[in-house]
């Protein structure tokens, strides 16, 4: 039996099916390919490089958020310091003008009392108190030179204060109502009894003469009576403490309106002044308000 | 009866002919054509040569598209005439021609098919583009070109060389 062993290598036949697929495979490779071939590495490289993009983007972004809170917390705590810096300022100069404002505010004050009452008042500066003291008073900064005289009625918005003690050249010295030497002529608001007001000291005051008869109770506005000459009628001196029985006469104690120790400006009413004028300190009643649906 | 092969020189001559008439119609697309349908799909296709008759494809369909065809991609043309051609020679191989009727009725099928898939190939190769009216003219005149080369092909032809 012969063996026959195939040469190695291909016939004619085969290399030209081998050209004749290679040439097919190739025209079609190359139309599938199509326009500007290289579109298709560049989508591949895309594609291959798109987990590294990602990720090299989310480390981006990181770094820029890292570095965007950075700076804001730079900023925010130079704004903090900033702004503490402007609000010890505006502290400072808010003490400042302070006492300038309380000043202000309580001229403008006095300016509405002045306009209230018809009379011509005089205002004055308290530049110091010697209250504390005995006999103690109240120095203003104006005297003669003002046209002061003694027994001035002395008051502020809140009620009265007292008369003036004596009146020197440039400086009168006040004698507050609850100076033990003091006395004022008051009534009481409801029962219209009059007494005299007695200084007891810490702005308190006692109310003489006032018989056993008369109905007081704690609360009620005491108001000058006028009878002194001192303050017209109707000027708000203060408010009734507390109520005891004497023996022959009522004990009435009361809390005097005006702040004694806390004063700045003061208005001085004309000497010898007209018994009557508006009582611009007295507490309004309070109207009835009209019901809703009524006229 | 079955129909003798022309000799290899008489074709390759032909394939030559047609191929320069190819390139000079070029002005004349209609005519290009159909002279390009007749060299793809009757003159070059040779059931023992393959190898020559896609040469002959190729050359045609790069010719084409080489003359006043823009495409952005080129190369659709010649690789359907090269499909087309080996599958008009495996045809011509399997199914030996017996006379002038089969020979057209498989020309007006082969420009048929031609035509799909030369449009499909460039459709690939280079995107969307219009039909035109090529296929048509084409399909038209399979009588007059598929009897020219019937008639250049295989009259006189005796014992032709395979």
């Amino acid at each position: 039996m012969v063996v026959r062993t195939a040469r190695w290598g291909w016939s004619r036949t085969g290399w030209q099916r081998l050209a004749l697929m290679l040439l097919w495979l190739g025209h079609g490779a190359w139309v599938l390919l199509g326009p500007n071939p290289g579109r298709h590495w560049t989508s591949l490289a895309d594609a291959l490089s798109r987990p590294s993009q990602s990720l090299a983007s989310r480390w981006e972004h990181w770094r820029v958020s890292r570095r965007d809170a950075a700076r804001s917390l730079t900023e925010t705590r130079g704004e903090n310091a900033r702004l503490s810096a402007e609000l010890a300022q505006l502290r400072t100069q808010a003490a400042q003008e302070a006492p300038r404002l309380a000043e202000a505010d309580a001229a403008v004050r006095l300016l509405g009392l002045k306009q209230q009452i018809p009379l011509e008042l005089k205002s004055a500066r308290v530049i110091f108190s010697t209250r504390p003291a005995t006999f103690g008073g109240l120095i203003l900064d104006r005297g003669k030179d003002l046209g002061l005289v003694s027994d001035q009625g002395v008051l502020v918005p809140e009620g009265i204060v007292g008369r003036l003690w004596s009146v020197s050249g440039t400086q009168a010295k006040v004698l507050p109502a609850d100076a033990p030497n003091a006395s004022v002529a008051v009534m009481l608001m409801r029962s219209r009894a009059t007494g005299v007001l007695q200084g007891q000291g810490s702005g308190r005051a006692l109310i003489r003469y006032v018989s056993n008869q008369e109905v007081v109770q704690a609360g009620e506005a005491v108001l000058t009576s006028g009878l002194d000459r001192v303050f017209p009628r109707g000027l708000l001196v203060g408010y009734v403490g507390e109520v005891a029985q004497g023996d022959l006469e009522l004990r009435v104690i009361v809390n005097l309106s005006a702040p004694l120790d806390r004063l700045s400006t003061v208005l001085l009413l004309p000497p010898q002044p007209p018994l009557e004028v508006q009582a611009p300190f007295l507490a309004l009643e309070p109207k009835p308000q009209p019901k809703r649906g009524l006229p | 009866m079955r129909i003798p092969e022309p000799s290899a020189i008489r074709q390759n001559l032909l394939c030559a002919t047609a191929l320069g008439l190819l390139f000079l119609s070029a002005p004349f697309p209609r005519i290009q054509l159909v002279v390009h349908a007749m060299l793809v799909l009757a003159l070059a296709p040779r059931p023992g040569a393959p190898l020559v008759g896609a040469l002959w494809a190729l050359a045609a369909g790069w010719t084409l598209e080489g003359s006043l065809r823009l495409y952005p991609h080129l190369g659709g043309t010649a690789w359907a005439d090269l499909t087309l051609t080996l599958l008009a020679g495996w045809m011509a191989g399997r199914w030996p021609l017996e006379g002038l009727k089969g020979w057209l009725a498989r020309l007006a099928s082969l420009s048929v098919l031609h035509a799909l898939l030369l449009h499909g190939a460039v459709r690939l190769a280079t995107g969307p583009h219009p039909w035109g009216w090529g296929w048509f003219w084409t399909l038209l005149s399979v009588p007059v070109w598929g009897w020219l080369a019937w008639r250049l092909l295989h009259t006189g032809a005796g014992s032709g060389r395979r």
